[in-house]
């Protein structure tokens, strides 16, 4: 198994990524007190520059927040949101957007939401899995992208994309999440599952 | 911008000697997009490069590492025309999007030292650059103005390399 899965691998990797943003979704409803939803989450398996175009226009700009992925599995998650998204996430937190508050409050919405859905994967898994500390950029989604896909390019040349929309009720604000496991990580993930 | 614009996306190049050919990599992080330029016959080619060296992955797409892409995209040039004694180099991303992260992600700097190990290996000069920093950038090759331009998020595009013989040389 190295860079094809089956529909019925993809499924469970799907349900997977639903579980992990599920709870992901409930961390941050705590956090902005409001209720938030959760999309029908997408597993792809592409080539990179496939992989790239999927997740939008490549120079429109983005906030992106990455943590890397330590233990047993590695990877990456990538929350990415949308400039005026971000400005109203801060609006919520009752922080002005653009101060330097913001920043780190986005940050560290990014490491709860990210570090809830890893711990949701760790624990229907049965595997080991430390999120490292979020790093934060504001850049083209493209640069963002390619840049978390690189650490994983040494191995191969599909990535597994995960991702997800966390919708936030009553404000037009969602934040996507992308799951990119290493490639020896797709297939531990799966033969946790029973279906590599 | 000419009409007609070829997207060299992650891990593909292009070579061109069309006319009115752009050849475009969007939204370069730790990526470096190469420029090869042979201005006497309007031919250019431009690698989205991801990694320095291929390791020994014997991959389905060699065109992503620096040590696989430079030679093909050598090869390539020369095909359709271009001779490797004029060709003029141009150096575009290789950035640290994210700046206090881990070492894994200083791709950006390991890629641009093994572009430009393997260009000096071949003796083909750097003329203009525009990388390293945390800002991406998208890069423009216009194939017979032997012109490049780059642009970084919200920002303008930057002539880096002129047409007809002038350089300017940003970063």
């Amino acid at each position: 198994m190295s860079t094809q899965y089956t529909e019925l691998q993809l499924d469970a990797l799907r349900e997977l990524a639903n579980i992990g943003s599920g709870t992901a979704s409930t961390a941050l409803s705590g956090m902005l007190g409001r209720s938030v939803d959760i999309s029908v989450p997408n597993a792809q398996a592409l080539p990179f520059a496939d992989a790239v175009d999927a997740t939008g226009d490549a120079e429109s700009e983005m906030t992106g927040i990455v943590l890397g992925i330590q233990g047993d599995m590695g990877g990456t998650v990538l929350l990415l949101i949308a400039p005026s998204d971000a400005d109203a996430i801060c609006r919520m937190l009752g922080l002005e957007p653009g101060d330097e508050y913001a920043v780190s409050a986005l940050g560290e919405i990014g490491n709860i939401v990210g570090a809830s859905y890893i711990n949701a994967l760790a624990s229907m898994t049965g595997m080991e899995l430390e999120p490292t500390p979020p790093a934060t950029a504001t850049d083209m989604l493209g640069s963002i992208v390619t840049s978390v896909l690189a650490t994983a390019a040494l191995t191969g040349d599909v990535a597994l994309l995960l991702d997800s929309n966390l919708v936030v009720e009553g404000e037009d604000c969602s934040i996507s999440f992308l799951l990119v496991p290493d490639q020896g990580g797709v297939d531990e993930l799966l033969s946790r599952l029973g279906l590599s | 911008m000419a009409a007609a614009e070829t997207m060299v996306r992650m891990g593909e190049l292009a070579v061109s000697r069309v006319p009115g050919h752009v050849l475009v990599s969007l939204g370069l992080g730790s990526c470096i997009g190469l420029a090869l330029i042979d201005r006497k016959m309007g031919i250019a080619g431009l690698a989205h490069i991801v990694l320095p060296q291929s390791q020994g992955h014997a991959h389905e797409n060699p065109r992503k590492f620096a040590d696989l892409a430079v030679p093909e995209m050598l090869a390539e040039l020369e095909q359709i025309g271009a001779r490797r004694i004029r060709l003029e180099a141009v150096l575009v991303g290789g950035a640290s999007m994210f700046a206090v992260s881990s070492a894994g992600l200083e791709v950006g700097q390991r890629n641009e030292a093994a572009v430009r190990e393997l260009l000096l290996k071949e003796r083909i000069p750097v003329v203009a650059a525009a990388t390293g920093g945390s800002k991406g950038r998208t890069v423009r090759v216009d194939v017979a103005r032997s012109a490049v331009t780059v642009r970084e998020a919200g920002g303008k595009h930057t002539e880096l390399l002129l047409g007809g013989g002038m350089m300017a040389v940003a970063a």
